[in-house]
């Protein structure tokens, strides 16, 4: 007869000795391997009988599982202890620097998007024309004939094109594109038209190269309240302050009639320039009801129809907007402007998340 | 155009302030450019009087001065050779700024002798250039008090911007009817005498062309003396920054500024004959009163006597019969002079003068003989002498334009409801005769608005003076859509681009439309992209490409110090300077380094697989979809020849190139290193329609995939293309890709050779491949290959 109890206090007495995984095993072969004690044991039930073997079974039964049950104890134990052992060796300096890689969105490309999602919610749609014009579509269809004092306003680039006898020019302003619209299009119309605009003027304020968007909107009853309605919304929304403050006054522009410049409440604290607060007005854009001469040069009945139109510098409202102090960082393609002053890729302009 | 407040009181009786009246003025239309207190400067400066003068004890050409200022009396030490005892002086106290020089007087020792302030010259007040003695004030000014308020020296100077369709407004009169209208005071109306000549012009006026000069009203003022003008013209004139010259030419040109009335003055002995006004001949030049010789054109409007040119009509008049202070007979001109033949002329010569500006927007015809008579008037007072006849040449129109309007038009235009009995009031102020006709207004519009023509002028009359803040706010949400679309697909092909492209690392820079020809040439003709008139040499054409003016922002930066840039422009570049030939393009360049040297990676240059990269994914992400997308090596001649690429989109579309600059143009642009751009031409990015908006179906297969690796020697000049396209070619549905992982250049494997590896996936829809069927295709993969690129499989 086995002494079972002398075995099974051998058996717990070599596994709680055991310090790794390698010599556990070892014990788990030599009680329970193939030829293991335990396993010979078992075999030799089959000489028992009756009774006997039926005890001696229950008894051995049970011992294999207490062992089984330590071993499995155990590997736990040696797991942890190695994992723990593990962790303190991998230690790393987390504050090491990361980079990201991120381009940027110029100011200007970000302030024509948020002028057009503003518009575009108003049911604009945006229109284009070319960069070089005819002196007809820049100034003599919008009632600026050739001798027109405001013609000399506008220093203008010439090109050696010419079209109808007339020198081809930059456009100077993005109000041609009101031009090739009516053409193309019968009311109602209405329609923003950003762009590019050239003046051959260069100094602190003036660049030759500059952003316009221009509005216009024909239509059988739009009137001045409309317009005045309309640059509300625009100025309330882009500037993002419902309490935006804004001031007609009587202007002049050949294409027009009646016509007025904008200004908007500001007030200076420090360095920074508050839209919307305090008593100082700042111009920020021209506008008007459309010349019935100019409807007439695009075949539009000034009887039937009539409407508005707009024009502003897209540099004056990031300017404004953004805090941007020289016009002329625009385009000397520093680098680190671009970086400072640009825009996420990512942000998209949108009414329904964030404009800027 | 600047004035005083004191100037428009004379025109206009008010009770309002000056703040009031300058909000008016910007709320008509006649927007306030600044406003300066003038007599701010002088506010310190009090009259005193001189009560001893001796000399000073260590200087011969000093004084020593007792000077009565009222609250005290103190010792001035002064230098002026003018200074007398019981002189009426200008006294600047300690602590005040004298106004040339911003200089701070303080208490000093002036050669051992204690000085107390200063006693101030015209030249150190600013009033004029004089500085040989210290102003010597009249003898009845209070001693102790304010210099500025006693002289006259307090007023608001006052500078609006008139737009060019108020010609009215062009001098002081016309600011001041246009308040009255607006309700801020009343027109004074001031007399003036019309003198009676009391004999005939010996100069008679003769006008060849109507057309140029439709009147020429000429008065010949004899034994006149023509002197330093009066205190008061001098100090009015002075007032908005000019220069007195004399009594003559201080006249006319006050008479212009006060009346919007241009005049002229000729030495009348200097001219031969008659005045003859007539189109300049080509070739005749003459020399005006700016000491420049101007030659002439046919067309332009000349003044001439029987000899020679006297003046150009409307602009400037000559050196020849100008007057000085020995002219005795002159001749006074008030004329009208077409607007749109002196506005050419002025261009053309490059002649900016007061009276163009006047003429080339309209005078009013009936202050022709008004203006003459008031200046007669004053050379008389002034000048003396005696004056002829007015003589009149041409024609002064008398008629007045008449417009109907009707008031409903002009509430549908403005949004304002307004009844027709405002609107005429409105309309009266302003001098229209207006009155109710039938159904709608008759108006006759006043001689001196040249700018109104129709209704919609008459609406901008109305509002202005009823104020643009009383228009209604109106919505202007549309109950229907206009627009289907508001961007258009090109708009939108760039927009997303745009964003795509910066969110690969690329910083979005706007150059000018302009550059340079001479760096230019690489990039197309640059002779047909001349601008005329360019701003700078080296801004002389419209930009051929994006990619110069990029390339020179690269030298910019890099003298900055950074070495690692990636940037990009979305713009035009032109063919050719008609309106039609303007291309959509998008560049981008990087240059430098794509990794810095860091703690956890080795520093390494951009390279164009970079750029390559960049580019197919913007152009998958902008033509999403099946495509067939192919490279070829044949970029423009601006690429690196052997190291760039073109994109062909379905066989036939070349939608993009990538590169490296060709190292001739790096060289030009003073760059050493390696510049790798791209160039997508997005007016070559197929539109295309959204069909629908589902997805392609998606198919995948449960059965297992294998992949199998095989290396090939080959030429060096196998393309990787060519391998996996006989690789594809194989089975197009069981082989799912083929790429290349691994190449090297060894000169173990010939001069001539590469090894090239490529990594296969097969996988078959229907079932589990077995070996058979793997080695047969991967046998023949590696035939496949060495047939088309004659190359060899490593074992």
């Amino acid at each position: 007869m086995v002494d079972f109890i002398k075995l099974e206090q051998e058996i717990t007495n070599s596994l709680s000795k055991v310090t790794d995984l390698e010599s556990l095993n070892e014990c788990r072969i030599k009680y329970l391997g193939k030829k293991g004690e335990i396993s010979l044991l078992m075999k030799e039930l089959s000489n028992l009988s009756g009774e006997d073997r039926k005890k001696q079974a229950e008894i051995l039964n049970t011992l294999k599982n207490k062992i089984l049950s330590l071993i499995e104890e155990k590997t736990e134990e040696l797991n942890d202890r190695n994992l723990n052992e593990k962790l303190s060796s991998e230690t790393l300096d987390v504050t090491l620097p990361v980079s990201s890689s991120f381009g940027s969105i110029h100011p200007i490309t970000q302030v024509i998007e948020e002028v057009v999602t503003i518009f575009g919610d108003l049911d604009f749609y945006v229109a284009e024309g070319p960069e070089v014009e005819t002196d007809y579509n820049n100034f003599t269809a919008l009632n600026t004939s050739e001798h027109h004092p405001a013609r000399q306003m506008h220093d203008t680039f010439y090109v050696e094109t010419q079209t109808d006898n007339m020198q081809n020019v930059l456009r100077t302003h993005t109000s041609p594109v009101q031009i090739r619209s009516m053409l193309e299009h019968k009311p109602p119309i209405r329609l923003i038209a950003p762009g590019k605009t050239f003046r051959c003027d260069n100094d602190q304020t003036h660049s030759p190269m500059f952003h316009q968007v221009e509005g216009l909107v024909i239509d059988q009853e739009s009137n001045m309240s409309h317009l005045k309605g309309c640059l509300e919304i625009f100025l309330k929304t882009f500037f993002e302050t419902d309490k935006l403050k804004m001031r007609f006054r009587p202007s002049h522009f050949p294409f027009t009639e009646p016509s007025a410049e904008v200004d908007i409440g500001y007030t200076k604290k420090g360095n920074q320039l508050v839209i919307g607060e305090g008593d100082d007005w700042l111009e920020i854009l021209g506008c008007g009801m459309v010349h019935p001469k100019v409807l007439q040069n695009v075949n539009i009945d000034p009887s039937s129809f009539q409407g508005y139109a707009f024009g502003m510098g897209i540099e004056r409202l990031a300017m404004l907007k953004y805090g941007i102090s020289d016009l002329r960082t625009f385009f000397e393609c520093d680098l680190r402007w671009n970086k400072h002053y640009g825009f996420s890729p990512l942000n998209f302009p949108s009414l329904i998340r964030d404009l800027s | 155009m600047k004035f005083t407040y004191s100037w428009l009181k004379e025109h206009l009786e008010t009770e309002h302030q000056y703040n009031e009246v300058v909000d008016k003025l910007t709320a008509i239309g006649l927007e306030v450019e600044s406003v300066q207190d003038t007599g701010l400067a002088y506010r310190d400066f009090i009259v005193g009087q001189v009560l001893e003068e001796e000399k000073h004890p260590n200087a011969d050409k000093l004084k020593l001065c007792k000077v009565d200022i009222g609250r005290e009396k103190v010792d001035v030490v002064c230098g002026a050779p003018n200074v007398t005892k019981g002189m009426k002086v200008v006294y600047a106290p300690v602590g005040s700024v004298i106004p040339v020089n911003q200089m701070k007087i303080k208490a000093a020792k002036i050669r051992g002798v204690e000085s107390y302030g200063m006693m101030c010259s015209e030249y150190e007040l600013g009033i004029s250039n004089e500085h040989d003695g210290i102003i010597s004030l009249e003898q009845d000014k209070e001693v102790g008090s304010s210099f500025a308020d006693s002289s006259g020296m307090n007023d608001i100077l006052i500078e609006i911007g008139i737009t060019p369709n108020r010609q009215d407004c062009l001098g002081v009169l016309g600011v001041a009817r246009d308040l009255a209208a607006a309700g801020v005071g009343k027109l004074k109306n001031r007399e003036f005498k019309t003198e009676k000549g009391s004999f005939e012009s010996p100069i008679k006026i003769e006008i060849q062309d109507n057309d140029i000069c439709p009147a020429f009203a000429g008065c010949y003022i004899k034994n006149v003396k023509n002197v330093a003008s009066p205190d008061w013209l001098q100090k009015k004139l002075k007032s908005i920054g000019l220069r007195p010259i004399s009594a003559l030419v201080d006249i006319t040109n006050y008479v212009m500024f006060d009346q919007n009335r241009p005049l002229h003055v000729y030495d009348a002995d200097k001219v031969k004959g008659k005045i003859i006004v007539r189109s300049a001949q080509d070739g005749e030049s003459f020399k005006a009163l700016d000491e420049k010789t101007y030659n002439l054109k046919k067309g332009m409007c000349t003044i001439s006597d029987e000899e020679k040119v006297l003046g150009l009509g409307g602009i400037m008049g000559g050196e020849s019969t100008g007057c000085n202070f020995d002219t005795i007979n002159v001749l006074l001109e008030s004329a009208l002079f077409d607007n749109v033949n002196t506005a050419r002329t002025g261009r053309d010569l490059s002649i900016l003068s007061d009276a163009r500006y006047r003429f080339e927007r309209g005078i009013d015809p009936r202050s022709t003989l008004e203006g003459i008579h008031y200046a007669t008037q004053l050379i008389l007072e002034i000048c003396g002498g005696e004056c002829s006849e007015i003589v009149l040449a041409g024609q002064i129109s008398e008629t007045l334009n008449t417009i109907h309007i009707s008031g409903k038009n002009i509430v549908k235009r403005l949004g304002l409801e307004i009844t027709d009995d405002e609107i005429i009031l409105i309309l009266n102020s302003l001098g229209f005769g207006a009155k109710k006709s039938g159904e709608s207004i008759h108006c006759t519009i006043p001689s001196w608005r040249q700018d109104i023509h129709g209704e919609a002028d008459i609406s901008e009359e109305i509002i202005r003076i009823k104020g643009y803040e009383n228009i209604p706010t109106s919505n202007i949400r549309a109950i229907s859509k206009v627009n289907k679309d508001i961007l258009n697909s090109t708009q939108k092909i760039i927009s997303k681009a745009k964003h795509f492209i910066a969110s690969e690392g690329y910083n979005e820079f706007i150059t000018f439309s302009f550059s340079d020809s001479k760096k230019s040439i690489f990039f197309g003709e640059v002779e047909k992209l001349k601008i005329i008139n360019p701003i700078s040499e080296d801004l002389d054409i419209l930009r051929p490409s994006l990619i110069p003016n990029l390339l020179a922002s690269i030298k910019k930066n890099t003298v900055r110090g950074i070495d690692s840039l990636s940037i990009f422009e979305a713009g035009s570049q032109y063919s050719s300077t008609t309106p039609e030939d303007q291309i959509n393009s998008i560049c981008g360049v990087k240059y430098g380094l794509s990794n810095s040297k860091t703690w956890r990676s080795e520093k390494k240059e951009f390279d164009i697989f970079d750029v390559k990269n960049d580019l197919l994914n913007v152009i998958n992400y902008l033509v999403p979809g099946n495509k067939k997308i192919s490279i070829s090596d044949e970029a423009p001649s601006w690429y690196h020849p052997g190291r760039s690429g073109k994109i062909i989109l379905n066989k036939k579309i070349e939608i993009g190139y990538f590169g490296e600059l060709h190292p001739r143009i790096a060289n030009k642009f003073k760059i050493k290193t390696r510049v790798n751009l791209f160039e997508l031409m997005i007016d070559n990015v197929p539109l295309t329609e959204k069909n629908t908006t589902n997805k392609p179906q998606l198919i995948l297969s449960d059965f297992q995939s294998v992949t199998r690796d095989f290396a090939f020697i080959l030429d060096k000049d196998v393309k990787s293309s060519d391998l996996i396209k006989a690789a594809l070619n194989v089975d197009t549905k069981i082989i799912k890709s083929a790429e290349i992982f691994d190449l090297f250049e060894d000169k173990s494997l010939g001069d001539d050779k590469k090894s090239m590896a490529i990594k296969v996936i097969l996988q078959s829809e229907e079932k589990t491949l077995d070996e058979n069927e793997i080695n047969s295709l991967s046998s023949k993969i590696v035939e496949a290959i060495e047939k088309s690129t004659s190359g060899t499989v490593r074992s």
